[in-house]
């Protein structure tokens, strides 16, 4: 029994799986095709505004299952469980901005956020008759 | 003097709203009144995660760097994560320095 010990600690000083661990990888959990199911692949980043320098996105590929973050999203306007690691603030940014989403949606015409924060506007805080060519279209590059 | 969160919020929504209508002419769509009410709160939520990081930096940069200006190479890094951004940045901050040494050379 030692010395399989010994063999399994050897194997896992290598960065690959061992023999060992591939057979239970791929016996437990590879997707093959007779599976049925499609390879999770997440999406990637694309700006509309720059030019994109990250690699394209495979043409919708049959095999895979691109994960959506916005599918479940009336979900997403209250904190789901954690374990272990907490929420960050950018979590909660996230999740009060879907709070206030939900509350807005239903508005017709006047915007109640709009109608809030207009009496607090000074004018000295913002541009006024800015310089078209300084919100540059980017697009073009 | 300190601005109240308000007032921030009423200028990120002013100037919000007059972004969006760039776009909206670019792209021949309409934007509702709520959903430029939602990407500026957006907007000024992203800020304040990006002040958090700026005074994390702030921070190490006393410690360590024996900086205690916040500089461009620290809103590059902020940008880390995409090349697209990251090269868009760094192209903004060269044209920006070599415009302010053309301003030195003229004084």
């Amino acid at each position: 029994k030692e010395r399989r010990c010994q063999k399994q600690t050897h194997a896992h000083e290598n960065w690959a799986l061992s023999p060992e661990e591939f057979e239970t990888w791929d016996r437990l959990y590879r997707i093959k095709e007779s599976d049925g199911i499609k390879e999770p692949v997440l999406p990637r980043v694309q700006f509309e505004t720059l030019g994109n320098l990250e690699e394209p996105t495979n043409p919708k590929d049959e095999a895979t299952q691109e994960l959506s973050l916005w599918e479940w999203r009336l979900w997403q306007s209250r904190p789901f469980p954690t374990w272990m690691v907490e929420h960050s603030d950018r979590c909660h940014h996230f999740i009060s901005l879907m709070e206030m989403m939900e509350r807005l949606r239903d508005e017709q015409g006047d915007c109640s956020y709009e109608q809030e924060i207009q009496s607090h506007l000074h004018m000295e805080d913002v541009h006024v008759g800015r310089d078209k060519s300084r919100c540059s279209r980017t697009s073009s590059m | 003097p300190r601005l109240s969160p308000q007032r921030l919020r009423a200028a990120v929504h002013y100037t919000v709203g007059s972004l969006c209508q760039d776009v909206a002419e670019d792209k021949e769509v309409q934007f509702s009144k709520q959903t430029v009410a939602a990407i500026a709160e957006a907007t000024f939520r992203q800020c304040a995660n990006t002040g958090k990081y700026i005074k994390g930096c702030f921070l190490i940069l006393c410690r360590h760097a024996k900086r205690s200006t916040i500089t461009t190479e620290d809103v590059k890094l902020l940008a880390r994560r995409s090349n697209s951004l990251l090269k868009y940045i760094t192209q903004k901050s060269e044209e920006l320095a070599s415009s302010n040494m053309e301003l030195k050379e003229k004084k």
